[in-house]
């Protein structure tokens, strides 16, 4: 089979090409939640995964974690007092231009200004599939 | 800056995150998932266990950093058995920090 010089052009393009979907890992504090679904709700990203996990950063107390008061003061203290902090972890698939607005979007949610607001990660993603409809790429997200 | 994501047996978690520890990366993010590799799960006797518990652990450093922690991983997550786990380095595009709203790790 012989290709035109045109095809191979955009095949080799295509091979090249930076991907299209961007997958943003957010590790964020538990109570956060329910608002930073809202807010993805309310700019039109309703899908994510989300998983419980236990991480560990700067933060090494359940600062600013939970509402009610803490009698126990060790936990309240800055420095080595628990191994792991239980965090939530989401992940959700967007188009690449709408990343950094997903990203800024959560940044601002989370945002209280202490140690233990989480970190964003924006990984590249080379192709999405519906299972349901086999659809591919930007269609199978939206 | 990449991602590291290392499927490991459950008791040498804390092994590794010492070690990790001690060499200065303590940033982490562990949790518990279930698996399995190419063996199929494992036949014990009688019993077939498909799917195995094990634990994930997932940090983003600099590419710089990134033989040391695989070495370090590597070393420590080690029995020589089937089992020992995996791990993946994959590419991240960009890392923000939420308190400080700025960029980076």
């Amino acid at each position: 089979m012989k290709h035109t010089l045109l095809e191979v052009v955009v095949k080799v393009f295509k091979a090249v090409e930076v991907s299209i979907l961007k997958e943003i890992i957010a590790i964020i504090r538990p109570n956060k939640m329910t608002r930073t679904k809202e807010v993805l709700d309310s700019l039109g990203f309703p899908s994510m995964t989300a998983n419980r996990v236990m991480g560990r950063g700067k933060q090494k107390a359940i600062l600013n974690e939970v509402t009610f008061q803490i009698k126990e003061p060790k936990l309240l203290k800055e420095e080595g007092s628990m191994k792991y902090i239980p965090k939530r972890l989401i992940s959700l698939v967007v188009p690449d231009e709408d990343a950094s607005l997903v990203a800024e979007a959560i940044m601002k949610v989370n945002h209280t200004g202490q140690f233990g607001d989480g970190k964003i990660f924006v990984c590249p993603i080379e192709d999405a599939i519906r299972v349901r409809t086999k659809e591919t790429g930007e269609e199978a997200i939206l | 800056m990449k991602m590291i994501r290392a499927i490991i047996r459950p008791e040498k978690a804390e092994k590794v995150v010492d070690a990790l520890d001690a060499a200065g990366h303590v940033a982490l993010t562990k949790m518990e998932v279930i698996g399995r590799g190419k063996q199929k799960g494992i036949q014990l006797e009688s019993i077939y266990y498909d799917e195995i518990p094990k634990m994930m652990l997932m940090l983003v450093v600099e590419d710089s950093e990134i033989n040391q922690i695989v070495d370090l991983i590597n070393e420590n997550a080690f029995t020589g058995n089937i089992g020992d786990g995996k791990l993946f380095v994959s590419h991240v595009d960009e890392a923000y920090t939420v308190r400080s709203r700025s960029k980076g790790l």
